[in-house]
């Protein structure tokens, strides 16, 4: 029989090649492709559609916000302007012209108005031709006649009346408020301008981000109040009329390249009309700044949404990878399987061409054999006067020789039909020492010539127990081989053998150990891999271990090392009594040694 | 002890012509057939002691043959002579109730002693009737 190691050449390492390689990473884009379009894709549709969904979601609610804002700054303004003309209402409803002529009435009422804020400048009473009866106030106006004022025909006209921002005889911009009263068949007006200070910082005084500004503009578009940024009181707007197309409303000017205030290109402005006067509040913020949080919000959104994508990214790469290489494995001992498979086959009808051979060559022989005895008895019958001693001896010695060569010949055709039996896995019973005692004579003259010799510890406990001998003797060939093989440079040592009952596991325990050059820490957890080698090339298949280890497993046992390098490796082989059922055992049969055989 | 009577079963025409001259010389009351249906003939008109039977035989093979000769005379042994690999068709014949195999080539001596056996066998299952 073949040891397992030499038969093994025939053996290829599974080569991938080319195509395998091509076709492992055709496999492995396709399954990236698949795993991304199935990941990604809905990932995609959720992140962007929420995306979408929440910064259309935000901005409208930033510009109700704003919207919000500027409506109720409005109430602030008009509440204001209205509490201001109702005082005057009360003063000149409450008092009499002649009481309100007198200069000290006037100043007690004015200073009662101003006693929560200065919110007026001056107050006059005005007669109906347009002079002033009484004035309070800082500016030398007593003398003024106001019959040709705007202002003067107005009120006369509607009884309440609000200005613009105008700079009239005081040369400084100011709005006033006039109210009249008909005493008799006489008109009076009382009339008081609005400190311009104090108007415009309860305007202005908005803080809306670092670059929010609020103003006041009249109808012709000219400022009522100072913004933070751009212009001055009295300058015309900086927002085009045109722009305001309703009542009230929300938009985002754009600032085309010839405005001067090209400060804030893109604006976020909201706007509303005061009712009385007909003053227009505007709001703006630089677009950017006004939508800050949310484009925040949003773009970290859009960050998460690209992490996982990168996450996803990664995962599928190394879980892909992971996959092929499992893949491959697979493959790998498809392969090796498979090939498994192709030696078997090898060997059963190697076996079948033994058994063949040695039935055609024992027929001849056993004519031969009977020929010869045929001889011998017309020898022994012939008188022997007719042929003389030295003759008869001379014949008997070559009929001998004839026989002994024939029982040669005998004892290959019988280990040739020994091998083809062995050759049909089945479970037989089994003598472990007397089987062991005899793969070790197998070996021995290999062990010999590399100056190895076998000491054994073979219990005599150990029962006979069903299992596979033609396994078992390639396993043992393999273990014995490899430790021959393992004592390589040195010029003697000993491979142990031992077996002992383990009755704990209902098995037996054997140990293969040898004093060669051991295996290191790095390959020890490779020995049992499929073609690792550590044999120079040509010499070993790396299969030897590996079939030994699923042989071992494929009859219910266990199989371990131990090494150390430099002095040596102990196989631990454990064989239960009781191995599982043999799915590819076809029939089983129990061999008794032949009663007789030569 | 006489002698017992054997009937020879080989295809082997030289094998088995060498081992009539052998066994005839050697005292035995032997007769030769070449095929497996002469054989169970032949038991049909003569009575034998010991049958040595080739089990790889052309047309009736051994196993066949020994079927039929035990349904006909289930008291005469047989002793399976192979050249035929497999101990399972000996094992196989065994368990149809042949006495033991041997395999060829083989002695004289021992094929004497191994129909010696057989004989004494049979001779102690017929006292027994």
């Amino acid at each position: 029989m073949e040891p397992e190691q030499e038969v093994g050449v025939s053996i290829k390492q599974p080569n991938p090649g080319k195509k395998g390689k091509e076709r492992y990473s055709k496999l492995y884009r396709k399954f990236i492709f698949l795993t991304l379009i199935c990941s990604l894709v809905p990932l995609f549709l959720v992140g962007w559609g929420s995306y979408a969904y929440y910064s259309g979601f935000s901005k409208i609610r930033i510009m109700d916000y704003f919207k919000n804002q500027v409506e109720h700054h409005r109430e602030i303004i008009e509440l204001f302007l209205r509490e201001r003309t109702s005082d005057l209402q009360l003063v000149i409803l409450t008092h009499s012209p002649d009481s309100l002529q007198n200069p000290e009435n006037l100043r007690r009422i004015f200073r009662i108005m101003n006693q929560g804020s200065s919110f007026f400048t001056d107050l006059g009473l005005i007669d109906d031709k347009g002079n002033h009866s009484a004035y309070i106030g800082p500016y030398a106006l007593m003398d003024k006649n106001y019959s040709q004022a705007f202002w003067f025909k107005e009120v006369m006209n509607k009884g309440i009346y609000i200005s613009d921002m105008f700079t009239g005889f005081r040369n400084a911009p100011h709005f006033i408020i006039a109210v009249t009263r008909i005493e008799g068949n006489r008109k009076w007006i009382l009339r008081a301008s609005i400190d311009t200070e104090y108007f415009r910082s309860l305007v202005e005084n908005v803080k809306i981000g670092a670059t929010g500004e609020v103003y006041l503009s009249n109808q012709k578009g000219i400022l009522q109040t100072t913004p933070r940024f751009s212009g001055k009181i009295m300058e015309k707007a900086p927002l085009p009329v045109d722009f305001f197309s309703e009542e009230n409303g929300i938009g985002i000017y754009e600032a085309d390249n010839k405005d001067p205030n090209r400060r804030f290109p893109r604006q976020l402005v909201a706007y509303t009309w005061l009712e009385n006067p007909r003053w227009k509040l505007v709001v703006r913020q630089d677009y950017s700044e006004a939508f800050r949080d949310a484009n925040q919000a949003n773009r970290a959104a859009l960050i998460f949404l690209h992490l996982s994508l990168l996450i996803i990214l990664v995962i599928s790469v190394i879980s892909t990878r992971y996959m092929i290489k499992i893949i491959k494995k697979g493959d790998e001992e498809t392969d090796l399987l498979n090939k498994q498979l192709v030696q078997a086959g090898k060997f059963a009808s190697l076996g079948e061409l033994s058994a063949g051979v040695a039935h055609e060559i024992n027929n001849p022989l056993a004519i031969i054999l009977t020929e010869s005895q045929v001889m011998r008895d017309t020898i022994a019958e012939v008188p022997s006067l007719s042929l003389s001693d030295e003759v008869k001896t001379e014949l008997i010695a070559s009929l001998s020789q004839t026989e002994s060569q024939v029982r040669r010949c005998s004892l290959i055709t019988q280990n040739l039909l020994k091998f083809s039996r062995r050759n049909k896995s089945q479970r037989e019973t089994v003598n472990l020492n007397a089987f062991l005692e005899e793969v070790i004579r197998f070996m021995d003259g290999k062990a010999k010539g590399a100056g190895i010799r076998f000491a054994l510890d073979l219990k005599k406990d150990i029962p006979s127990f069903r299992s596979d001998p033609s396994l078992l003797q390639q396993v043992f060939i393999n273990l014995i081989n490899n430790a021959v093989d393992a004592h390589e440079g040195k010029p003697y040592g000993t491979i142990s053998i031992g077996t002992r009952t383990d009755s704990r596991r209902h098995g037996v325990e054997i140990t293969v150990g040898d004093t060669g050059s051991g295996i290191s820490p790095e390959n020890m957890e490779k020995i049992f891999n499929p073609f690792f080698t550590t044999k120079a090339v040509g010499k070993g298949t790396g299969l030897g271990l590996s079939i030994t280890y699923s042989t071992i497993k494929g009859l219910g046992g266990d199989i371990s090392v131990r090494s150390t390098t430099g002095k040596g490796t102990q196989f631990n082989i454990f064989l239960p009594f009781s191995p599982p059922d043999n799915a590819h055992e076809n029939r089983e049969e129990v061999i008794t040694p032949p009663r007789s055989s030569i | 002890m006489k002698r017992p009577r054997i009937l020879l079963v080989d295809d082997e025409v030289a094998f088995a012509n060498n081992l009539l001259k052998l066994l005839s010389k050697r005292g035995y009351d032997a007769v030769v057939v070449y095929n497996g249906a002469d054989a169970v003939n032949m038991v049909g008109e003569k009575e034998f002691d010991v049958i040595i039977l080739d089990m790889k035989m052309p047309g009736m093979d051994g196993i066949a043959t020994l079927k039929e000769i035990k349904k006909k005379v289930p008291l005469v042994e047989v002793v399976i002579l192979t050249g035929h690999g497999s101990i399972e068709s000996g094992i196989e014949g065994m368990q149809l109730g042949a006495f033991d195999f041997l395999m060829k080539p083989v002695s004289i001596d021992d094929l004497q002693e191994k129909v010696s056996e057989a004989y004494r066998r049979k001779l102690i299952q017929r006292e027994r009737e």
